[in-house]
């Protein structure tokens, strides 16, 4: 348990880490780390650089043009699916 | 008049503002041009044999990724068993940090992984996401490539949210070794003090 009940240790906080970047902590949770990652510059950073991270990977995968006739080829493949008898 | 001709056209009115984010993702999943078209259009083949299954009103975007990484999955296991790249059982939490502190490449401001990250292109981070074993990757590329929460990755991937966590928390680490050595090889992450000016 944490010694301050109304904030996480830094032990808890790096248990919680990466649900915390995802925001997928619920609102108690979250509000625990959020007050330890005031307090506390170590866990704060390790915060940090692991939604810096993930933003720029983000950013660089997304990077992306689909193909100008895809379209095209997709509406072809729903034809054959209409005019194709489902296999048995 | 053909019957299911109303319902096709209203599949492919679906598809069209979609389609660009399958292709996203197909392309992270296939890793080149050609097998992520060709992925789509699979999909898209299934989506209309199915189509009858969806539900209007409901999430056509999930409902068509669960059917696209189905077709991934199926031409995954018809080819054949891919070597996995990544040691999966040596990857530790914070990876990147760790590695970036050890040669001085932390940085301070605003972008503390800019050092790391700049430097690599698209290609890289693509070859790394790539490299991952199948079902991290799966996992990986719904979730960097569309904001999704865990509970609707996992009901994409017909999985509980305890195994979409598990998968994408070990993805990342995974990722992030991969990166690593991608960064060390091509001397984006050259040791403190050897750097060249």
């Amino acid at each position: 348990m944490s010694d301050q009940p109304d904030r996480y240790t830094c032990e808890e906080v790096f248990r919680r880490l990466d649900d915390y970047v995802d925001r997928e902590l619920a609102e108690e949770e979250t509000q625990m780390v959020r007050r330890h990652l005031d307090a506390c510059a170590v866990c704060a950073s390790e915060y940090a650089f692991e939604a810096d991270v993930l933003d720029k990977l983000r950013g660089k995968l997304r990077r992306i043009d689909a193909p100008a006739g895809l379209l095209a080829k997709v509406s072809r493949a729903i034809e054959r699916a209409r005019s194709t008898p489902p296999e048995k | 008049m053909d019957g299911n001709l109303p319902r096709a056209a209203t599949l492919e009115s679906l598809l069209e503002p979609i389609l660009a984010s399958a292709y996203g993702v197909a392309l992270r999943l296939a890793r080149n041009r050609n097998d992520a078209e060709d992925l789509v259009q699979e999909a898209a083949f299934q989506a209309c044999r199915g189509f009858h299954t969806f539900q209007p009103g409901t999430n056509f975007k999930a409902w068509f990724f669960r059917i696209l990484t189905n077709c991934f999955y199926y031409r995954y296991r018809l080819k054949r068993r891919e070597p996995e790249t990544v040691d999966v059982e040596d990857a530790q939490e914070l990876y990147l940090l760790l590695k970036a502190t050890e040669h001085g490449l932390v940085d301070h401001g605003a972008d503390p992984a800019s050092k790391v990250l700049d430097k690599l292109g698209e290609e890289h981070v693509a070859a790394a996401i790539g490299a991952l074993p199948a079902e991290f990757r799966v996992a990986c590329a719904l979730y960097f490539m569309e904001d999704l929460k865990y509970d609707e990755i996992a009901s994409i991937l017909e999985c509980p949210v305890g195994t979409v966590r598990s998968r994408l928390h070990r993805g990342r680490r995974l990722l992030q070794k991969a990166l690593w050595q991608v960064a060390f090889e091509r001397g984006v992450a050259v040791p403190q003090g050897t750097e060249q000016p």
